[in-house]
């Protein structure tokens, strides 16, 4: 004798459009809460594939679903289960419909997912050999050519999925595959006004600068933009004088000679110093590093930072280059 | 003299021989001491030859197996002196003779397997620059100048950042001047200012200038970089394999593995040098892997930059194109 809850999760299946966009609205609110969702997963088995089906059908039932699937998503088995079942692969199809509406609770969804090993490892499809990474190039040009301008900002979670896959070091080496440029495109989203995204950005290149050691040269190579998104936000506040601009690339000169908004978010400071850190722990690191006069921005910052943490962080660049001081300093003395 | 009779020798041992009445111990001999006479003769197939038939016959024939040993030696069949020498010493441990053919041996083996080595080494280390140099997108043309640059080549360092030893050539007098180590990561501007530094100041204006620069036109500040676009053509992966090969202990190689679809040649890039050459100027504030990558560039072996100043009269010419580097 089926209960009420096995009655309404056989109607997500229903040939009537009407009963399953009432049974879907139902569960989807069911699933904002605790003990809803502890009902729900009992029946997970039939849930989840109901659910994932309807992503497929018209916005009415798609979105619920989708919301639905979304807060399903926050809990470990049931991602695990989700990303067994191919979730991951439906996501991005339906994502790259045209008209599919749901995108953003999809890219949403797929944050969830990539929480787990395993998720991450759809993403990336290493299984797959001719399609490995495809996926995360298509999120990471929707990622780079939408923006926070638009209304919803569809793809503003994108930067969520960057920060979980850089976890992992097949996800590290495949944005830091030259030919494929995909850490270039992401850099550059830095200088956009959404937090989200700039922590984004901050999070995956911290992450893809434990790559340091074997792909050192993956990350200098793009010091044209890597560098301002890591020391624009310790530079502080002050205008530089021209002395201290002199030495640096045009790019950064030109943007500390100038009013700007300083970065305020603790988190994406310590970031981009544990990145630093990371780079000028090789040898050609901290020679790169010293050749934009990155020590001096580092000590003009940190004369007016008070946030203990980001302070912390600071020091211990500081000491790094100190300690290893030989012959980059008196290189860089001899051209004052 | 000694060798008429040598040959004589041979003579009456093969008669010996060649009688059959001896037993297999004594015939042994007649082998042995043939191929004694053939090493001296320096007929060392032969040699081997009769002293492998010696060690058939009588297989403790100590004399006959370093005989063997010292055929193979002088063939440079490294293996079977070692093999020879290590069955005489079983039956005659200390042999002294034997003995410092096995060493012999084993330095030679030592040798080669370093020599072996280094070649490899060297090989190895040629296809982990043109694989930097192609993942970069960089282009590599022949070679110009080499009676300036000798044989020096990029370098490659632990982080896998690229060294370039880079010419500069003072357009005006095609004088020269050479930046031995320019990390691709280095910006113009900081070469250039210890080049100011290091030759005492020569572009201060208290110092002696250039001594060919009578008007002292070349400061620090008058100074520009430019490089030739367009000009040549690209070499092909294995040229650039055998290019970087140049000067190092892998330069005899004759063939050297490269990728099927690396083996086409160069692509043509637009005019050569000469006909119209494009100058571009060097923005001192960028890296010198920002300038290399650009499109127009091929990279003549190495980089070449050319020195003008933009207060020396020479600077119109050159600007309006009217200058062309001399081959």
């Amino acid at each position: 004798m089926a209960n009420e809850l096995e009655e309404l999760i056989g109607f997500l299946s229903s040939p009537s459009p009407q009963i399953t966009k009432a049974a879907v609205d139902i569960v989807r609110g069911f699933t904002g809460s605790e003990d809803g969702l502890k009902s729900l997963a009992h029946y997970a088995n039939i849930v989840l594939p109901s659910l994932s089906r309807l992503l497929a059908g018209p916005k009415e039932v798609s979105e619920p679903a989708a919301e639905a699937l979304v807060n399903l998503s926050q809990d470990t088995d049931l991602a695990r289960k989700m990303v067994e079942m191919g979730m991951v692969k439906i996501a991005m199809e339906i994502l790259y419909k045209p008209e599919s509406g749901i995108s953003k609770l999809l890219v949403m969804m797929l944050v969830n997912l990539t929480q787990l090993d395993a998720g991450i490892a759809s993403l990336l499809q290493t299984e797959d050999e001719k399609m490995n990474g495809l996926y995360v190039m298509k999120l990471v040009r929707s990622f780079c050519r939408s923006s926070s301008e638009t209304s919803d900002d569809p793809f503003e979670h994108v930067a969520s999925i960057l920060v979980n896959i850089s976890k992992q070091e097949a996800a590290r080496k495949l944005l830091l595959d030259p030919k494929r440029g995909l850490l270039k495109q992401i850099i550059r989203q830095f200088d956009s006004s959404s937090p989200l995204r700039k922590k984004g950005v901050s999070g995956t290149i911290r992450n893809c600068c434990f790559e340091a050691e074997s792909q050192l040269q993956n990350l200098l190579l793009i010091s044209e933009f890597l560098w301002p998104a890591l020391l624009l936000p310790v530079a502080g506040k002050k205008i530089y004088n021209e002395k201290d601009t002199s030495k640096m690339p045009l790019e950064l000169g030109s943007a500390l000679s100038i009013e700007r908004e300083p970065v305020t978010d603790p988190e994406i400071q310590v970031q981009v110093l544990e990145a630093i850190y990371l780079i000028t722990l090789q040898d050609a690191g901290r020679r790169a590093f010293w050749s934009v006069n990155g020590p001096r921005i580092l000590q003009v910052g940190y004369e007016d930072e008070q946030d203990p943490k980001v302070m912390e962080a600071y020091e211990r660049v500081g000491s790094l280059l100190v300690d290893n001081s030989g012959t980059e300093e008196s290189s860089a003395e001899k051209s004052i | 003299m000694g060798k008429k009779h040598y040959s004589d020798a041979i003579d009456c041992y093969t008669r010996a021989i060649n009688q059959k009445v001896l037993s297999d111990s004594e015939q042994s001999i007649l082998f042995s001491n043939r191929a004694h006479v053939n090493l001296l003769l320096g007929n060392y197939r032969r040699a081997l030859m009769d002293a492998e038939e010696a060690i058939k016959l009588c297989p403790t024939n100590v004399k006959a197996l370093y005989r063997a040993a010292k055929a193979s030696l002088s063939l440079n069949l490294l293996v079977e002196v070692k093999s020879f020498c290590e069955k005489g010493l079983e039956h005659d441990p200390n042999n002294k003779e034997l003995k410092k053919l096995a060493e012999e041996i084993d330095l030679r083996r030592l040798e080669h397997e370093q020599r072996e080595a280094q070649v490899s080494r060297a090989v190895a280390g040629a296809k982990d620059l043109a694989s930097a140099i192609e993942d970069r997108g960089l282009k590599i043309g022949k070679a110009v100048f080499q009676e300036l640059t000798g044989l020096r080549k990029p370098t490659l360092d632990n982080n896998n950042i690229l060294h370039w030893p880079v010419l500069l050539l003072y357009a005006e007098v095609m004088s020269s001047d050479f930046i031995e180590d320019f990390c691709e990561t280095d910006m113009f501007s900081a070469h250039l200012d210890m080049i100011s530094f290091s030759l005492s100041n020569m572009f201060s204006d208290t110092c002696p200038p250039l001594p060919w620069d009578k008007e002292n036109n070349y400061t620090r500040e008058s100074i520009e970089l430019y490089y030739e676009a367009g000009s040549g053509v690209c070499l092909s992966k294995s040229k650039l394999l055998r290019y970087l090969l140049e000067g190092t202990a892998a330069s005899h190689v004759e063939s050297i593995d490269v990728d099927e679809k690396d083996a086409t040649e160069g692509l043509n890039h637009g005019i050569s040098a000469g006909e119209g050459s494009k100058w571009v100027k060097v923005g001192e504030k960028r890296t010198l892997h920002d300038i290399l990558k650009e499109p127009n560039f091929i990279i003549p072996g190495i980089p070449v930059f050319y020195v003008v100043s933009k207060r020396s009269s020479f600077y119109k010419e050159f600007k309006a194109g009217k200058w062309v580097p001399p081959p």
